[in-house]
């Protein structure tokens, strides 16, 4: 029966393509089996004549992988990385060839939409109805002009994740500026990874993510990251892995830290599995170690007036002894810190053992050039402040800060001015309005909130609730779906309840579900849109979508959105966004500056950066060779830095060093010391502290970003579901992983539905036993849970994190603790 | 007539799965039916453990052993080029070579789907195959088994046969580093970022894959089989590895 249905079904097959392929094929009348007739109609290879290749950058992740777009017949059938492409270099990593699948999505909205149910829930249909664009730009504009005539503009709040340029998220500045609101706009940072920005400004004054030339370093130190998973950029990272790795001699010697056994830690020369929230305690005894051993780079730290090292494990050294170079504050901190956390201390706060730490440190202190390198593993604790700031001061130790083979930070592109400057714009409102003596919503910069935060996204849901400092009225949201992905999502859901939402995204989504407008953007294949690098090289570069097909469906790029909306807005306002047009204007006014300053590739106008898709120089302006800095002079890192030009571009402290005292904490130590109850007199050091687990549980839950994490929709597509966890996943499924002697302990077996609970409520999954994975610790990618994410995405195991995640932030960071939490996991 | 061959390297391959995804979108694959798989392994106690993997795409044997049982000869080996091929005008999609080939690399997809909902119930296909998804590519060569799987038929990685084959005559490697030769090569090779595979003409003696293997000890998987792949693994005991596996501990509650 079976060899029946198949000739059958071959059957058609054939008369279906013979009908395609056109001539002579097979006649295949009724009941005709035509058997082994020879099908011939293979077409030409891609690229054929009639397919177009088109600049675009990836949007899967903050990396920005310029790529190649292959569009034949009006249809997107493939994405390569542009061979010219200073990140990409013709490559990818395994989510750039989702690109078409995004556009294809079936479940994206195919244009604006109004609700028409007033209930909102996770059980309510939103009743969405399709309206023009017109009625949905006015609808927005109508709310925004009437709480600007009832002085409440400070009420209404855009909230955004990825902002890719000058095209969309940079024109958020000016919009708030310009309507009058103090969350206009408050971006993602503190849910993303604040606290390794922050805990870097605590002691070098300048607050960004690193650039790292990895190429010429002869050792890394990895603490989390996932740099072989989703550490950015991603492909580059990886590219730079098989040189290290393969090619370059020496062979660059690889520590890598985390909580358990990943891709990273597999490829690397030592794996640490390190008890979450520890990291600090670490970093503090190989600073111990360099110390004591005499590894310091002398020529960067400084050293003692005679040269005789006087660091002697749990004594006390004379300040005065030591002459310090680029650093401040080493000895206090050795006084008041650092004497005491010997590798055997570290043993019982991190469970490592006292010979990998005593190897991990002998190597990070002889090998020059060496990175300590950290993102949210570290960091996304209680004590992150301090766990940032001790593996950040490893890097001034050795010397690494704006050296060869070391770390810097990233430089911008060089973009024309807009063609209309906002300040000429600002009415009386905007200029002197009640706004103005609002404090943010989410407490940023508020002494009852986060003094020294960034942002506070986590908290704008729960505040507003709350009433605390106010309620807002109507919230935007762009590439952000905060009521998912924030922690204690329930608070964020009745939040919105409460509030007028719109939402942008081409997708369903939660925040969609709870929304009352929908304005939906282009996906990335269809947009024009500028987007600098994230921090790379350092050296400054820019790069673009350009549309590879025209828009599948009845959307708009949100930067249009965003102009449309200006133009409504009454009085000046709205004449800004006249005169500013359209987001093709304000791009080919930023590519003017090319103009002047053209890029290696000879990028020097619009339309060469269409073409090329990308403007760079290859210059990092500064370089620090053997503790002195120099400066570019056209040819060489050959003019010498004065202190003072190091303060005003490299160390932007008081002092112009890198404070291991930190001056910005002792500023504020008052204010730190009533908020967390932290000793005034050591509050400014990188200092171990425990971090504190709220939860209830007993168990630590970590669930990192994996490769195929296609940020916001990764997913609902179905290849990415298919390879999500490779290391230990099926095709279908995400699973827990579960130290065995853990599972047996509670009596769970192999492969069965477990229950993870915290004060919070409980989320269900599937567990598999692995070695690999600390005991005290589950650890499960960050992806399912979804509940209106698209078809695919609903109703997939394990549940959202999220939703037993407690929100807590490190008060100095504002870092939310996403790792944190303590749980307790049971069979289902 | 070229013999092409790949090298996979061991050492600097990072088990990203690139590979796979590049290949499920130049070959149209249906969820997780990987032409091109990696395959990942763990073995030790805490928390001295090894992870591993293997990435695997079809061997192209010299001496196939699915080309030998194929009762229809819709499998066989393309002599221009050294590809394993399979005319889907041909099979009747008996399976027959999906057990004799040692490496797992055939694929019969008309039962339920990996991942579900089916996607092929969103994307359905009027021509009678098994889907249409909108992101097909324009290649279509059913006798070598390229384009939209049809039902009732095995397929397997063809080398991006509709790539390779359209080469330049006498070139010792297919280098995606090579902007006049990028074209021509495997999507899995392509996009590499490490750049832990190659791709060449194992008959030719200037050729760098040649090179590779006699430089690093170039190896085949299985070579006891007596298949000779054309896909050698260069091993120097990084994490990326070819299984040897310990015994396996079968723990339960």
């Amino acid at each position: 029966m079976k060899l029946l249905e198949t000739l059958i079904n071959r059957r058609r097959f054939l008369k279906a393509t013979g009908a395609v392929a056109g001539a002579g094929v097979v006649a295949g009348g009724a009941g005709v089996v035509p058997g082994l007739t020879t099908l011939s109609h293979a077409r030409s290879p891609a690229p054929s004549a009639d397919t177009t290749i088109t600049k675009n950058i990836c949007h899967q992740c903050p990396a920005r992988c310029g790529i190649d777009v292959y569009t034949t017949g009006g249809r997107v059938h493939a994405i390569y990385g542009t061979s010219d492409h200073p990140i990409s270099n013709g490559k990818l990593c395994p989510k750039g060839p989702l690109g078409a699948y995004i556009l294809y999505d079936p479940d994206r909205f195919k244009g604006p939409m109004k609700r028409t149910n007033p209930n909102k829930g996770r059980d309510q249909d939103p009743g969405f109805v399709p309206i023009s664009w017109n009625e949905a730009l006015d609808m927005v504009a109508d709310r925004l002009n009437g709480l600007r005539e009832r002085e409440e503009s400070h009420r209404f709040a855009l909230l955004y994740g990825r902002g890719w340029g000058a095209s969309c998220a940079g024109l958020l500045g000016n919009f708030g500026k310009l309507y009058g609101s103090p969350n206009v706009a408050i971006g993602h940072s503190s849910m993303c990874s604040d606290g390794s920005i922050i805990s870097k400004k605590a002691v070098d004054g300048i607050g960004g993510y690193n650039s790292y030339d990895y190429k010429n370093a002869n050792m890394l130190l990895m603490f989390g990251a996932g740099f072989l998973e989703a550490f950015r950029p991603y492909n580059n990272n990886m590219q730079v892995w098989g040189y290290i790795r393969g090619v370059k001699v020496p062979k660059t010697r690889i520590t890598a830290v985390d909580v358990h056994m990943n891709t990273t830690l597999a490829g690397s020369d030592r794996a640490l599995l390190i008890k979450p929230g520890t990291d600090g305690a670490l970093a503090l005894a190989i600073a111990h170690v360099i110390l004591v051993e005499g590894l310091w780079e002398k020529a960067f730290v400084g050293d003692f007036s005679d040269g005789v090292n006087r660091f002697i494990p749990g004594e006390t050294v004379d300040p005065d002894s030591f002459e310090e170079k680029w650093v401040k504050g080493l000895v206090e901190w050795w006084n008041a810190e650092l004497k005491d956390r010997s590798p055997r201390w570290a043993v019982q706060i991190t469970t490592l053992y006292e010979r990998d730490i005593l190897a991990t440190a002998r190597e990070f202190g002889t090998t020059r050039p060496a990175i300590a390198l950290y993102e949210r593993g570290a960091h996304a604790h209680s004590n992150g402040i301090f766990n940032g700031m001790a593996i950040h001061t490893l890097n001034a130790l050795v010397g690494s800060l704006y050296a060869k083979g070391g770390l810097a930070y990233q430089v911008g592109p060089s973009y024309g001015p807009l063609p209309v400057n906002a300040d000429d714009y600002l009415d009386d409102w905007a200029r002197t309005g009640g706004w103005k003596a609002q404090p943010r919503i989410d407490l940023k910069g508020h002494p009852d909130g986060y003094l020294l935060a960034n942002n506070m996204m986590q908290e704008i849901g729960p505040n507003s609730l709350q009433g605390k400092p106010y309620k807002l009225d109507t919230i935007m949201f762009y590439l952000n779906n905060a009521i998912w992905t924030a922690p204690d999502v329930k608070a964020w859901e009745e939040a919105l309840k409460e509030l007028f939402v719109i939402e942008t995204s081409p997708f369903p989504s939660e925040t969609a579900m709870f929304a009352d407008v929908i304005l939906p953007d282009h996906t990335y294949l269809e947009r024009l849109q500028d987007a600098p690098t994230y921090p790379f090289q350092g050296w400054p570069m820019t790069q673009l979508r350009v549309p590879a097909v025209k828009p599948l469906y009845d959307t708009k790029y949100f930067g249009d959105v965003l102009i449309e909306l200006g133009k409504r807005i009454k009085g000046s306002m709205g004449e800004y966004y006249q005169a500013l047009d359209n987001t093709e204007n304000v791009i080919r006014h930023l590519a003017k500056g090319f103009e002047s300053d053209p890029g290696d590739n000879g990028v020097n106008s619009f339309e060469s950066w269409k073409e090329k898709g990308v403007w760079y120089k290859r210059v990092y302006p500064y370089r620090q060779i053997d503790g002195e800095f120099y400066e570019w002079d056209g040819q060489d890192h050959a003019r010498l830095m004065s202190a003072d030009e190091v303060r005003g571009a490299l160390f932007k402290t008081a002092s112009g060093k890198f404070e291991i005292r930190s001056g910005w904490l002792e500023a504020h130590a008052d204010w730190i010391a009533a908020k967390t109850g932290r000793d005034p007199s050591r509050l400014m050091f990188p200092i171990w502290e425990e971090p504190s687990h709220p939860g209830g549980g007993d168990l630590y839950m970590v669930t990192p970003k994996v490769a195929l994490h296609a940020e916001g929709r990764g997913a609902n597509l179905p290849v990415a579901i298919a390879n999500m966890q490779p290391t230990l996943g099926g095709r279908n499924t995400i699973y827990i992983e579960i130290n065995p002697k853990t599972a047996r302990a509670r009596g769970i077996p192999d492969g069965s539905r477990v229950r993870i609970s915290s004060d919070l409520g409980a989320i269900e999954g599937y567990c598999k036993y692995y070695e690999g994975v600390r005991p005290d610790t589950l650890v499960f990618p960050m992806e399912h849970g979804h509940w209106a994410h698209g078809r695919w995405a609903k109703g997939r195991k394990p549940g959202h994190s999220g939703e037993i995640t407690v929100n807590q932030s490190d008060r100095i960071t504002g870092q939310c603790s996403y790792y944190t939490t303590k749980v307790r996991i049971e069979r289902a | 007539m070229a013999k092409w061959g790949m090298v996979i390297d061991l050492d600097t391959c990072t088990g990203c799965q690139a590979c796979t995804t590049a290949c499920a979108m130049e070959n149209s694959r249906l969820p997780g039916e990987n032409w091109q798989d990696v395959l990942f392994y763990h073995e030790g106690k805490y928390p001295n453990v090894q992870l591993k993997w293997l990435p695997r795409p079809c061997m192209h044997c010299e001496n196939p052993s699915c080309v030998s049982v194929c009762p229809t000869r819709a499998t066989y080996k393309d002599p221009e080029g050294g590809f394993v091929l399979i005319d889907w005008n041909r099979c009747i999609g008996c399976k027959y070579c999906q057990v004799a080939c040692p490496y797992g690399v055939r694929f019969y997809t008309d039962e339920k789907a990996v991942v579900q909902p089916d996607i092929r119930t969103v994307f359905p296909s009027e021509e009678g195959r098994q889907w249409d998804p909108p992101w097909k590519g324009p290649q279509d060569d059913p006798r070598r088994g390229i384009g939209i799987q049809p039902h009732g038929v095995v397929s397997k990685c063809t080398f991006c046969y509709h790539k390779v084959s359209q080469a330049p005559t006498g070139v010792p490697d297919l280098d995606e580093d090579i902007p006049e030769l990028k074209e021509y090569v495997p999507a899995c090779v392509r996009v590499c970022a490490p750049k832990a595979r190659f791709f060449g003409d194992l008959d030719h003696p200037e050729s760098r894959v040649n090179k590779l293997i006699a430089d690093h000890r170039g190896t085949r998987l299985k070579d006891e089989t007596g298949n000779k792949p054309q896909v050698y693994y260069l091993s120097g005991g990084a994490s990326a590895a070819v299984p040897s596996l310990r015994a396996v501990h079968q723990d339960k509650a």
